[in-house]
């Protein structure tokens, strides 16, 4: 192996130039995607493979078009549920990922400091030598919980919890406290389930709190709400902004930042004080209604009116019609639910209000579990028992938060802070925590408490350029997944062309690495068709079978009780005895969040349409048709700073400040500043997406709701000067 | 010119959320360059003052006129106006790249690809149509916006849509006297008062809000399908381009023959 140091510019050559060379390396994944593409009825191997998208965790059905060798186009697959043969702009844009010009095509190992972008290539060997070497070196000085791991959601995900388990570490960061652990635990103290399926197929009526859907995309739902909507449902929406969802729902209330509490609190109580509420439904199903009368009765539509600034009058007839509307009717439960301190509680009271109008059955549904009991599984040994305790806190400080969900942004201070005790190595797979986590100054510097940080991605994305391994990974049309089982078809995520560069699928990864530490018993698979084949083996249907079709059919047993719900009553907890057995409020109560000092604003935090999270800035054809990332804000409030469209601002908040360019609209309220979060990104080795926009991370102010453990994205405050 | 197809796209304004995820498909489906686009979702921007606002998006292409105006000044017969299809198409082997229909396009729908050396725009994806596809813009819709057929088929969803439709409007654009009668049908849209048109070339045409590169204002007279032209002074290319929006009440489409029952 040459040493080669590599600056940006020779970095950047690697791409394409490189793929000769190291084509010869060891771990050649084999051809499999010839093998899929020999399926098809063309004797050049050209036409449609079916697959699945990930550009987001949706996971919608593909059918990648290939033309000699190369993705020329994505198509929806009609076949999908999450996507009735439709992509939005990130699933259109995936091919991108694939031959991006700043793919890294080869491990590397970095060779200057962190954060100067010198690496030099290596061959998977030694890079896959090098971080098992550091990482029993750690589990050897200081225990296997001084290994931290961290990914979130994804296909692969099962084999990176054998490797953290086997490894024998219980310090596990998703990301799911920076999104949605509010309601995630709200549903589960009140349904018993993380989150009950939506069916728009009979709604009527539906409230919206924050849930953006057009710009926040979720392929099949999304569309559901656009048939909804030109079928005559009537849509509320409530946000401080005017988003694209505002722009075409029925009637847009532009709701006080952090009320959202109150405003549905004041639903319940309308609803219960005239004598609204589905009480054969409650009486049969529910456990607490009779606690919920007193516990509410002071939330009337007038006490909220001036908390919320929305009329007592507006309110009052949303209740009316929501509850004429039930059971067609729906409040939503949001998705990003990390907004405030009160957002578990928004989200208690958004499930119950769902509750007392009987929804239930109708609009929402049992969870479809991504049940994989039809399958098989590799076959391995029970995981090492763990003694130490979890830096983040889970669950001996917070107890009802999933394990698997955890509180990430807790892990980042636990690792800065060095206590309960020091964490000394950080394994990321496919996460960008450096521009993910609040208050980003933290996160370097916890980042600098590391002996070793080793990533695996498909590009040098901000937390790769700060880490010491880079072991790159097959991009989604390279590489198989396990397959995920949706309703009665075992979906297929497939390579539909070979690896572009010497990369290795997650599953492969994760065993060589195994292997290394000692754990090939948790993999016990020889490679990733191996794995497919061993999943498959019970239903009897072939790999080929499935390949060609995108899914394996499962005898599914008798669907799941509707009127069944796994909590401690076996009924719908309206009052929770679990949250009152350990001090927390068993029935949602107003709590207020703190409020902007004068002259500063909420900084708002959402989604553009066209980028998920962290990772696909640098994705040009998502970049082609992005809008400049800009901080909103409202024309009168830019009077009185005497800022005008499109001057460079100064944002400051109580950790961090950054320029970025001022968008004055209307579509936002006078006491609220808004920003994109994904942009700002540090790595020069995003040639893309580096130096557009500013990132809003370096201003989140960072905290833990103790009981959902989520963060709370709007509850920072920013002031903003002319830059 | 009656073709034997008279394809046409209906666009429902009430379903597009601006994702923009049809304008990624057709740079992917048309190796479209990275500064180039064929199609734009047209950002009205947000009217109104806070908190009574509204916004609407107009997605558009090339509105394949019957009477197109590239079609006339192209000198190497290069664009031409399809006679089965309908479609306004570009033979890119006989275009010389003089550029002088993409200044004569009174929608700015045209573009010069530098790579190449020709003029491009929307082809209604025909490499699709010919194995019975939709074009990639229409098969991606997230909201189901875009719709895409033959008029001369009653069945066919391009006048399902136009036949269910609350209102239709066309962008017509008069030029020396001569209507465009462009082939995009907008659908329940709101009361359109003020609408940005693109009008000149020159310039980018991937504008960074998603909105067209220039912003000339024209009144879109009061609402009724009577024809309404509004003049327009200053514009270059020695034709007098009028720009007319024409709102077609339900009954009119349906005194005509093609959506008869």
């Amino acid at each position: 192996m040459t040493r080669t140091q590599l600056t940006r510019r020779e970095f950047l050559k690697l791409g394409g130039a490189a793929t000769g060379a190291l084509a010869a390396a060891q771990f050649v994944a084999p051809r499999v995607a010839q093998a899929a593409r020999s399926l098809i009825d063309d004797p050049n191997g050209d036409g449609y493979i079916p697959t699945m998208c990930e550009m987001c965790v949706w996971r919608c059905g593909v059918r990648a078009r290939v033309k000699d060798s190369r993705v020329v186009k994505l198509e929806g697959n009609p076949e999908h549920p999450h996507s009735h043969g439709r992509l939005c702009a990130r699933g259109q844009s995936g091919l991108m990922n694939t031959y991006d010009p700043n793919r890294v095509l080869t491990p590397l190992i970095r060779e200057g400091k962190r954060g100067e972008g010198l690496f030099r290539k290596a061959s998977w060997e030694e890079a896959l030598d090098l971080t098992a070497k550091s990482m029993l070196k750690i589990k050897d000085q200081y225990g296997p919980e001084a290994m931290v791991f961290s990914s979130t959601h994804n296909l692969s995900q099962v084999q990176f919890e054998n490797l953290l388990n086997g490894f024998g570490s219980p310090n596990y960061g998703t990301q799911r406290s920076l999104c949605f652990n509010a309601m995630i635990v709200a549903n589960l103290m009140t349904y018993g389930m993380e989150e009950p399926n939506r069916d728009y197929s009979q709604l009527k009526y539906i409230i919206l709190t924050g849930r953006n859907l057009t710009e926040a995309i979720s392929t099949s739902e999304t569309t559901d709400l656009m048939d909804a909507l030109a079928r005559g449902t009537k849509v509320i929406y409530i946000d401080p902004r005017f988003t694209k969802t505002a722009s075409k729902a029925t009637e847009w209330c532009p709701i006080a930042p952090g009320t959202d509490l109150a405003f549905h609190l004041a639903l319940i109580n309308t609803i219960l004080a005239e004598d609204r509420w589905n009480k054969e439904f409650v009486a049969n199903y529910t456990e607490g209604f009779d606690l919920l009368v007193p516990a509410v009765k002071d939330y009337t539509p007038e006490w909220a009116a001036p908390i919320t600034g929305i009329d007592a009058e507006v309110i009052r007839r949303i209740a009316r019609e929501f509850s004429d509307a039930s059971p067609y009717a729906l409040a939503h439960n949001g998705w990003r639910t990390s907004n405030f301190i009160n957002s578990f509680a928004t989200e208690r009271a958004i499930a119950i209000l769902n509750a007392i109008m009987g929804n239930w059955g109708v609009t929402m549904l049992p969870a479809a579990a991504e049940d994989s009991s039809a399958l098989g599984k590799p076959p391995q040994p029970a995981y090492p028992r763990i003694s130490a305790a979890r830096l983040d806190g889970v669950p001996w400080k917070y107890p009802f938060v999933p394990l698997k969900l955890g509180i990430f942004q807790q892990l980042r201070d636990a690792i800065l802070d060095g206590k309960p005790y020091q964490a000394h190595g950080w394994f990321i797979a496919r996460q960008n925590p450096v521009l993910s986590l609040p208050d980003r100054k933290r996160t370097l510097e916890a980042m600098g408490k590391m002996d070793i940080i080793v990533t695996t991605d498909i590009i040098l994305n901000d937390t790769s350029w700060y880490s010491d391994v880079i072991l790159p990974e097959s991009s989604y049309l390279e590489r198989y997944d396990p397959l995920v089982p949706i309703g009665d078809k075992a979906w297929l995520r497939q390579p539909v062309i070979e690896p572009v560069g010497n990369t290795l699928s997650a599953l492969m990864i994760y065993k060589e690495l195994g292997k290394r530490l000692g754990l090939s018993d948790y993999f016990q698979y020889t490679d990733d068709e191996d794995y497919l084949r061993q999943q498959l083996a019970p239903t009897g249907i072939t790999l080929e079978e499935t390949r060609l079709h995108g899914y394996a059919s499962l005898s599914v047993s008798e669907a799941a009780d509707v009127m069944h719900w796994n909590t401690p009553s076996n009924k719908i907890e309206i009052y929770s005895a679990t949250l009152k057995k350990s001090n927390f409020d068993p029935l949602p109560t107003w709590q207020e969040p703190p409020l902007p000092k004068p002259g500063s604003f909420y900084l708002l935090s959402g989604k553009a349409g066209q980028h998920t999270q962290f990772g696909t800035q640098n994705n040009q054809l998502l970049h082609k048709y992005q809008d400049v990332p800009r901080l909103w804000m409202n024309p009168k409030a830019a009077e009185q700073l005497s800022l005008r469209d499109w001057d460079w601002v100064e944002v400051t908040s109580e950790v961090g400040n950054v320029k970025v360019q001022l968008n004055v609209t209307q579509a936002i309220r006078p006491d609220s500043v808004y920003m994109t979060p994904g942009f700002g990104h540090l790595s020069k080795g995003l040639t893309t997406a580096y130096g557009v926009g500013a990132s809003s991370s370096v201003l989140h102010v960072t905290y833990v709701d103790p009981i959902s453990g989520g963060q709370a994205l709007s509850q920072t405050f920013v002031s903003v000067k002319k830059a | 010119m009656a073709t034997k197809k008279h394809y046409a796209f209906v666009i429902d304004v009430s379903r597009c959320i601006d994702c923009r995820s049809c304008q990624v498909a057709c740079s992917v489906e048309n190796n479209v360059p990275m500064n180039n686009t064929r199609i734009w979702v047209n950002d009205l921007g947000v009217q109104g003052e806070f908190p009574k606002l509204e916004r609407t998006f107009l997605p558009y292409n090339c509105m394949h006129c019957d009477q197109p105006p590239c079609v006339q000044v192209c000198v190497s017969g290069a664009t031409f106006k399809d006679k089965v299809s309908g479609l306004v198409l570009v033979d890119q082997d006989a275009c010389i790249g003089c550029g002088f229909c993409v200044d004569a396009c009174p929608y700015n729908a045209r573009y010069l690809n530098k790579e190449r050396g020709v003029v491009d725009k929307c082809n209604a994806c025909v490499q699709r149509l010919d194995q019975g596809m939709q074009p990639a813009c229409v098969a991606t819709c997230v909201g189901k916006s875009r719709v895409f057929g033959d008029l001369n088929d009653p069945e066919s969803e391009a006048s399902v849509a136009l036949r269910n439709a609350h209102d239709i409007l066309r962008l017509e654009v008069e030029t020396n006297g001569v209507d465009t009668d462009p082939n995009i049908f907008y659908i329940n849209s709101p009361m359109m008062k003020e609408l940005n048109l693109p009008i000149s070339t020159g310039q980018p045409l991937v504008s960074q809000m998603g909105v067209l590169p220039r912003d000339p204002k024209y009144t879109i007279a009061e609402i009724g399908w009577k024809k309404v032209l509004v003049p327009l002074v200053g514009l270059g290319i020695g034709a007098s381009f009028l720009v007319q929006a024409t709102y077609f009440g339900k009954q009119l489409l349906e005194g005509e023959k093609e959506f008869d029952e």
